[in-house]
């Protein structure tokens, strides 16, 4: 027997949320986000206003997409790597020693180099952004 | 480089590793497991009444998180 079917009313996209659009936008504001050093008030005026948009934006649900299908019962195999992460995030967390380090701790190294430090900017970025769009 | 610091970076690649690796695994024809998208798109849509919990709590942690890399 069919199932009977259920439609979404969805927008039309707008015209400047394309890849071919926001890609570059987000480069640009990545590129200038990691120019600027940690401990520093134009970062912290930077990152606070960046994250606040994009939080204004999803939000807003100016950019939302509809939900897809329900999840299945293999979702569970991401506690594999969720739990991992946690174990180790919170232990190194809790000891708090050098010689055991958080992972923001290891990765503060890494992040000094202005290369290195806008390619993590723009991945933290596009990450809000696609979180922004769900 | 100490023993337990070894621990710690190895901690973390695994846990990368296998997030890389469920999410293969996800994006196979037919696979039952959902891919790590689909996944937090389930939960940014979590509401509690009118309240968009799933989204506040998503947004708010990921901008905390930018903070505390590139700014604090």
């Amino acid at each position: 027997m069919e199932q009977p079917r259920t439609e979404v009313a969805v927008d039309a996209p707008r015209g400047w949320d394309r890849a071919v659009v926001t890609m570059p936008v987000l480069a640009f504001l990545s590129l200038i986000g990691g120019q600027l050093p940690s401990y520093t008030t134009r970062a912290n005026v930077y990152t606070i206003c960046l994250g606040g948009s994009m939080v204004w934006l999803g939000l807003s649900g100016r950019v939302r997409r509809p939900l897809l299908a329900p999840l299945g019962p293999g979702t569970a195999w991401w506690l594999l790597p969720i739990g991992i992460f946690g174990v180790f995030e919170g232990s190194t967390f809790l000891l708090g020693t050098p010689e055991y380090p958080t992972f923001s701790r290891l990765a503060d190294p890494l992040l000094e180099d202005e290369l290195v430090r806008s390619a993590a900017y723009f991945a933290w970025l596009t990450t809000f952004w696609a979180l922004v769009r769900r | 480089m100490s023993l337990t610091r070894a621990i710690a970076i190895a901690g973390f690649v695994v846990a990368i590793i296998a997030c890389a690796v469920v999410e293969v695994l996800a994006r196979r024809k037919d696979s039952t497991i959902p891919t790590l998208g689909e996944v937090c798109a389930h939960a940014i849509a979590y509401e509690v009444g009118r309240v968009p919990i799933g989204r506040i709590g998503f947004f708010g942690f990921w901008w905390w998180l930018g903070w505390h890399l590139f700014a604090r």
